[in-house]
């Protein structure tokens, strides 16, 4: 699992490349934890390369779900793989955050 | 009937072969009455063969005499033997020369005749004794090899005493040449004296002069022989002289070399006995460890051995910092040291700024030392040596000397193997502990394991209108799936089943924590006005469920779970879905199989009013023959070997090919279906399975 950043004025964007399981869920969870990260309007999440989520996975994004709408910080999900998705709307999680399918609709979001 | 040893036998052949060998030495010399004259000459070798064999094969079979490394002890027993031997010859001797002086001494003498007989058996004896004695010697630290070697070199002295029964003619060259080459092996072995090197000094002087008795008694021997062989008075007959000449050489020749060696050994015997002392306090060291020994205890033997092996005056142990958790040592150890020396050295000793611990200091003239000045005006050399691993700091070690030059590089090394010895120990307790703590959670573990499978329902919901089956298996000795049954008053049925997020001891806690919750919510409610109030909805199941998670939850934790309130009055149920795996379903009417794909939040994500709006109670009217298949996501997302996930689809069309058999079949060929996809990978979630298959009621009975 990879985690790269791409950080521009009010808009932070995530990348995940692998699996995203309960190992990789701290290196996810480290980022998403910093505290600048509430200086951004959004954060983008890039699912392209997202592979597999785990239940650790989707806790780190359900722990910050909160304090990003706290903070008033878009959390948006962006080119999910069908089986991803698939583990979001089992979950219920479809109808409470936010999954579009292009990073343009993200930008727009 | 008391048993008789085995051995005992040699005795009575030895005995019997000697009575013989008596009858047939005195039918040589004057006529005894009643008794035959001149026996043959094969009788007497043959007898003095036999009783040979069996005095030695006695003292063969005789257990063990080497206990331990006891050298001196088995040397002083052959003396002793040997001594009582020499001293009964001499009293023959004296008797026969008393009896001599009254009577002619005319050639055949009966007296001299019986003398010689015993000194013979005698000097056998002690031979044997010898021979068996030098067996213990020579194959102490000997292998295998050595221990055949030495019975080939038995046998060979057992074939000498064949040799003189017959009367072939050997070439004089081959008796010569085999009789050199025995006498090379007996010599070959006397080269095995390795057990001289584990003598003390003082055991080494013992050693010495009792070998030097038993050389003394083979002489003493060997010359009433000669002279006795020789002596016109005694018809002589032939003996056994290959047999003895052997035994007689290669006794005399071990012993000298023995001797030899041990006197040779003599002058470095002191710094091997040094040496020994080390290897000692080394081996007591690891074998306090062994033992399971406490800390302050291998701090202590440490410092003594330190003290001894270095000769040092005066020493100290200091402890390592407050800061060293791993340390056991409080207060410093002293040896032999003034306050005011001790507080010098404390004020010197301190370790150098960036490091927690000291660096070796070795001076040896200290009125000349910078470092220390004239703080130690008493002594002339020290040692300061820090007990240390990558990681700890398990305090110094301090020799003082008022030698200049004490601590040579040999006392160096030594301490530097000590020391290392010492930090050795200290891991290998630490490690022991760990292990124990290790095997401590283990058992915790099987413990917790044992408690969660008694949280699963034991007996299974029975009624004559439905059939249940389950399976469930935890990833880890503990998991994280939970399910659970309860009949309600009414003829319902309601069912919850239900994962909670990551794995091990935390899941399992709270799959208890929700088992708790689902009986406190399904509870008779006594204020309820209708029936229908009596026992919480689905949805108002899933709320107060969420709402009672809320603050016992990790924030990063959820829960999923399904609930289904199943009434056969009704003849149908109501359901919530709380972001668990969809249920499927087979219709008997439409004879179609599919998902319920109904929407539902999970428990925990939201922990406010507002999760009363993801969760939803469906409805739905069963018909006999319909099949309920409820499951956790360790089943659809069950792994083959290329990393597939198991699905929806391929459990789908499982249901599809098998909704007529009984729900315990339709569970075993789903479970058997799913362990075929992924064989040979390991379980990565827990796996649990419910199959539920509605049935027209039976008449009641």
């Amino acid at each position: 699992m990879k985690v790269t950043t791409h950080p521009t004025a009010d808009t932070l964007t995530l990348v995940l490349d692998g699996e995203l399981d309960a190992s990789s869920a701290v290196v996810l969870d480290a980022e998403l934890n910093k505290p600048e990260i509430v200086n951004y309007k959004k954060v983008l999440i890039d699912c392209q390369r997202l592979s597999y989520i785990s239940s650790a996975g989707l806790g780190v994004f359900i722990s910050h779900l909160q304090r990003l709408q706290d903070s008033d910080v878009k959390l948006v999900f962006f080119n999910m793989q069908e089986k991803v998705f698939n583990v979001f709307e089992i979950l219920g999680l479809d109808s409470l955050m936010n999954i579009v399918p292009t990073q343009a609709e993200a930008q727009a979001a | 009937m008391p048993k008789v040893r085995p051995t005992a036998w040699f005795l009575v052949a030895a005995g019997v072969c000697w009575l013989v060998l008596l009858l047939s030495t005195l039918s040589q010399g004057q006529p005894i009455p009643g008794l035959p004259a001149n026996w043959p000459r094969w009788v007497l070798l043959l007898a003095q063969g036999g009783f040979a064999a069996a005095v030695f094969m006695y003292a063969r079979f005789q257990p063990e005499p080497l206990a331990g490394q006891n050298f001196v002890g088995l040397l002083r027993r052959l003396f002793l033997r040997g001594l009582g031997l020499t001293l009964g010859l001499g009293a023959l001797v004296g008797v026969e020369k008393l009896t001599s002086q009254h009577t002619l001494s005319l050639p055949g003498n009966t007296t001299t005749a019986v003398v010689y007989t015993i000194a013979l058996a005698l000097f056998m004896v002690f031979l044997a004794q010898t021979l068996y004695t030098w067996r213990s010697l020579v194959n102490f630290r000997g292998g295998a090899k050595l221990r055949n070697e030495w019975t080939v070199f038995e046998v060979l002295l057992g074939l000498t005493l064949l040799l003189q029964l017959f009367t072939w003619h050997i070439p004089d060259g081959v008796r010569l040449g085999s009789g050199i080459a025995l006498g090379l092996f007996g010599i070959y072995l006397s080269g095995h004296q390795r057990w001289i090197a584990y003598l003390t000094l003082a055991e080494k002087w013992q050693a010495i002069l009792l070998q030097l008795g038993v050389l003394g008694f083979t002489v003493f021997f060997l010359l009433y022989l000669r002279g006795a062989q020789t002596d016109p008075v005694l018809l002589v007959p032939a003996t056994q002289s290959s047999f003895l000449a052997f035994n007689s050489f290669f006794a005399t020749f071990y012993a000298m070399a023995g001797l030899l060696i041990t006197l040779f050994n003599l002058p470095v015997a002191k710094v091997f006995e040094e040496r020994r002392a080390e290897i000692m306090s080394l081996q007591q060291l690891s074998q306090i460890i062994q033992r399971g020994q406490s800390v302050p205890e291998i701090y202590k033997i440490l410092f003594s051995s330190a003290i001894q092996t270095g000769k040092a005056d005066a020493a100290a142990l200091l402890p390592p910092p407050a800061s060293e958790s791993a340390s056991g040592l409080l207060a410093p150890l002293q040896h032999q040291l003034t306050a005011t020396d001790f507080a010098a050295l404390s004020s010197v000793l301190v370790p150098p700024p960036g490091s927690s611990y000291l660096p070796e200091i070795v001076e040896s003239d200290l009125s000349r030392s910078p470092r220390f000045g004239t703080l130690l005006p008493n002594y002339s050399s020290i040692v300061v040596m820090p007990l240390h691993n990558k990681v700890h700091n398990y305090g110094t070690l301090v020799l003082l000397s008022h030698e200049p030059y004490n601590f040579d590089s040999e006392v160096l090394s030594i301490l530097h193997a000590f020391t290392a010895q010492t930090v050795l120990s200290f891991e290998n307790l630490q490690l022991a502990q760990e292990a124990l703590n290790n095997q401590r959670t283990q058992d915790e573990l099987r413990i917790a394991a044992l408690v969660q499978e008694r949280l699963i329902p034991r007996q299974l919901p029975t009624d004559d209108w439905f059939e249940v089956a389950t399976y469930a298996q935890a990833a880890k000795e503990v998991g994280g799936d939970f399910y659970d049954f309860l009949h309600l008053p009414g003829q319902k049925l309601a069912v919850l089943i239900g994962d909670v997020s990551g794995k091990g001891v935390t899941a399992a806690f709270h799959t208890a924590q929700m088992k708790g919750i689902f009986h406190a919510l399904m509870q008779a409610n006594p204020l309820a006005k209708k029936e229908r109030d009596r026992y919480p909805d689905p949805h108002r199941f899933m709320v107060q469920a969420n709402e009672a998670l809320t603050h016992c939850l990790e924030r990063s934790s959820f829960i999923t779970a399904a609930f289904y309130l199943i009434d056969y009055q009704a003849g149908g149920f109501s359901f919530a879905r709380a972001g668990h795996c969809h249920t499927l379903y087979y219709h008997s009417i439409q004879e179609e199989v599919s998902y319920f794909r109904t929407e539902g939040l999970g428990l925990g994500i939201i922990r406010n009013a507002g999760y009363e709006k993801h969760v939803k109670t469906q409805f739905w009217d069963y018909n006999p023959g319909d099949v309920m298949v409820i499951y956790t996501d360790g089943i659809v997302e069950a792994r083959d070997g290329e990393g597939n996930e198991y699905g929806e689809e391929r459990l789908r069309q499982m249901l599809e090919q098998c909704f007529y058999q009984t729900a315990a079949e339709i569970n075993e060929e789903i479970r058997h279906d799913v362990q075929e996809f992924s064989r040979g990978q390991p379980l990565h979630d827990d796996q649990t399975l419910l199959v539920i298959k509605f049935k027209a009621a039976q008449p009641h009975a």
